[in-house]
């Protein structure tokens, strides 16, 4: 072998190696999708802390390579995969949870108990999807973890879907993440056309104070009581309340404070990159994609009209001085707090002074608590 | 001194637990054969009687310096050697053990033969807790396993290799029920094809265990009041029924303080980052030693 075969030799293996000669057109497209992602984020201003990282990983995990190169995130040991682990064996979501118990006031909840059933009512989203994945033709395992894209919970759809359908996940996870961004404009007209004008003017009184004694005591009983119901929830509920007795119990503040802050931010950055880079066009660019993609706007779609339906429902049994406005009723998903403010700005659209937010964030939470709930109970029937 | 003798319980509390989570119980004796003529061969290349052990639990489990033996009064008959890798059985998975009394061919290599009749016995490394046992059933014929019929637990049963009798199979080193479906999601598939069933009943989980949990709070907050009147009414040394409910503190109100809040940022024009959040914070200078002066500075010389 002379020197320039030897070159040659060397700069075809370089050649081999490089992104340009292992793409496909399949690379591209997902490479758009990931532009389209960080576009929506920082231009449109589109949940940025969770479409940035995920439109950058989808650009990682979509960088061409020839398999072996130990860089991708499939590959064992790679830096990649040992980051993704949080996601692969579901310990990412409770630790954002910890944090989501850490930052939520549960007040308006416990100040109208009753709230929580509307939580429960949009909860209906989820096994409304579900059928309608059994009936696309999905398994029954697989229809469960895309279905949980109704709970509008990122974390716990996160959770399922890596122990029902875990090749499913990837697509799942972003499912969810663009539906919860684009909660603005799903939601909204669906509550005006489920609502009447009369309904949407509906004041609800003002909430009772909340003692710091019902606080400390909530996310105890929370616990006790939900997660003797459904164990398998236990994961994502135990953080949350951990998180919350953090907050309210006044002598672990410097916790909370880190559990809300420093925490919940690294474990968002590494969730959100190792979901995009999950999303491999080889895995992503499929029919079955498109069918998940299709069955979160129908869950999305139920959960919101079954959480405005059901306020109206209940709205016939209350008597007339504790009517609900159903406008808090879209609510019910998880998504904290944007659905809660998009209630509140329809219901400040009727009229000026009817400020819904404080009413709103009880089903909201409520919602949080029940999507993983129905996680929980979907886990058991079908894990 | 209480809090010293709280500390301890808790020590103690927490170290027996951990000593009981880190038993060896859920070791199982799962399938015994005796005479071995045409099933599974060993690492020589010979068919000895073998001896399956399964972890019944869901974390992997150390079973060195466990004993095997078929004499109740000699328990430490063959211990199971450390040193070895393959002696940490990963979660819910088996290891087997060869009867051949040949303890130098290696670690699964047992110091004794077994035959009908014997009891096969399996003692922790106390050499006192027995773990598990099993007596072999003087009928079982050659070729022929004694197993459980489900892994690590259920009855014992002889059985045959027979294909035409259900779940007859031997199976040394795996599980006794082999399952290649998930039942649960098949039951789901066979008998709730459009998902009817499952929304119900999930529905109603969800629905009850939110309903029990605002009526838990419904109660917490009527006890509250109660209590509230009570004491009120032992420090103005009244009747509890004569105080209104009006009366009652409140302790802070959201709207109140959210008055307080956009007044301020009216008059001082104070903000935040975020466009939609008012905040206040009461000011802490909570005391640590870490982050005193004190210990910050030196002293200075005395003259």
């Amino acid at each position: 072998m002379n020197l320039s075969e030897f070159m040659s030799g060397n700069l075809q293996t370089f050649w081999e190696m490089t992104g340009f000669h292992n793409a496909t057109w399949e690379h591209f497209v997902m490479l758009v999708v990931g532009l389209f992602f960080l576009w929506l984020a920082i231009k449109k201003n589109f949940e940025p802390m969770l479409l940035v990282p995920i439109g950058f990983g989808i650009l990682i995990g979509n960088i061409p390579f020839s398999a072996g190169m130990e860089v991708g995130i499939y590959e064992e040991g790679t830096v990649l995969n040992i980051l993704y682990n949080g996601v692969s064996a579901g310990w990412y979501p409770p630790l954002i949870f910890l944090g989501i118990g850490a930052m939520t006031d549960f007040t308006a909840l416990i100040a109208n108990p009753k709230l929580m059933l509307v939580g429960a009512a949009a909860q209906f989203g989820i096994f409304g999807a579900y059928m309608v994945a059994l009936a696309i033709g999905f398994a029954p395992d697989q229809a469960g973890a895309i279905a949980i894209i109704g709970g509008a919970d990122g974390p716990t759809a996160i959770f399922l879907s890596s122990k029902l359908a875990p090749n499913l996940m990837g697509a799942i996870a972003v499912s969810a993440y663009s539906y919860m961004a684009l909660v603005p404009v799903i939601q909204p007209p669906i509550m005006r056309l489920f609502t009447t004008k009369k309904e949407r003017l509906i004041k609800m009184k003002p909430a009772r104070a909340v003692s710091q004694n019902e606080k400390i005591i909530f996310p105890i009983v929370g616990l006790l009581l939900t997660c003797f119901v459904v164990p398998t929830a236990l994961p994502l509920l135990g953080m949350l309340f951990f998180g919350n007795l953090l907050r309210e119990c006044g002598v672990t503040t410097r916790l909370a404070k880190t559990a809300s802050n420093a925490m919940t931010d690294i474990v968002t950055i590494l969730l959100g990159m190792t979901v995009g880079a999950s999303t491999q066009a080889s895995e992503f660019l499929t029919l079955e994609t498109i069918g998940i993609f299709f069955l979160g706007f129908m869950a999305f779609v139920i959960a919101s009209s079954s959480g405005v339906l059901f306020v109206k429902l209940f709205n016939l049994v209350l008597p007339k001085e504790k009517k609900l406005n159903p406008l808090i009723g879209n609510a019910g998903v998880s998504a904290v707090p944007m659905a809660a403010r998009i209630s509140n700005n329809l219901g400040l659209e009727s009229d000026a002074s009817n400020y819904l937010l404080m009413h709103a964030m009880g089903p909201n939470v409520a919602g949080v608590i029940g999507s993983a709930v129905a996680a929980g109970v979907l886990l058991s029937f079908l894990g | 001194m209480k809090k010293k003798i709280l500390l301890l319980l808790v020590a103690f509390v927490a170290t027996s637990t951990i000593a009981f989570a880190q038993g060896r119980n859920g070791l199982k004796i799962n399938e015994v054969m005796v005479e071995n003529n045409n099933s599974v061969v060993d690492d020589y290349g010979m068919r000895p009687a073998w001896i399956e052990l399964y972890n019944s639990t869901h974390a992997s489990m150390e079973i060195s310096s466990v004993y095997l033996t078929n004499e109740k009064n000699d328990p430490t008959k063959y211990p199971v050697p450390l040193g070895d890798v393959k002696t940490n059985i990963p979660p819910l998975q088996h290891v087997l053990f060869w009867a051949d009394n040949e303890p130098n061919k290696g670690t699964f290599h047992l110091s004794f033969n077994i035959a009908p009749g014997d009891t096969i016995y399996v003692f922790d490394a106390d050499m006192e807790t027995m773990i598990d046992s099993v007596v072999i059933p003087k009928e079982l014929g050659a070729n022929q396993s004694y197993a459980r019929t489900e892994d690590g637990a259920g009855e014992w049963k002889i059985r045959t290799g027979s294909e035409d009798i259900e779940n007859d199979y031997i199976t040394p080193s795996s599980n006794n029920i082999i399952k290649d479906t998930n039942e649960k999601v098949e039951m789901f598939r066979k008998l709730d094809k459009n998902g009817v069933v499952l929304t119900i009943m999930a529905m109603a989980i969800v629905f009850g265990a939110l309903l029990v949990l605002s009526i838990c709070f419904y109660v917490i907050s009527k006890v509250g009041e109660k209590v509230s009147k009570i004491n009120k009414s032992k420090s103005h040394g009244v009747e509890p029924k004569t105080i209104a409910n009006t009366d009652l503190p409140t302790g802070d109100s959201g709207e109140e303080i959210a008055a307080i809040v956009m007044a301020l940022h009216e008059h001082l024009n104070a903000h935040d980052q975020e466009s939609t959040i008012l905040t206040i914070n009461k000011v802490k200078r909570a005391y640590s030693p870490w982050s005193s002066k004190i210990y910050g500075l030196r002293e200075l010389p005395r003259k």
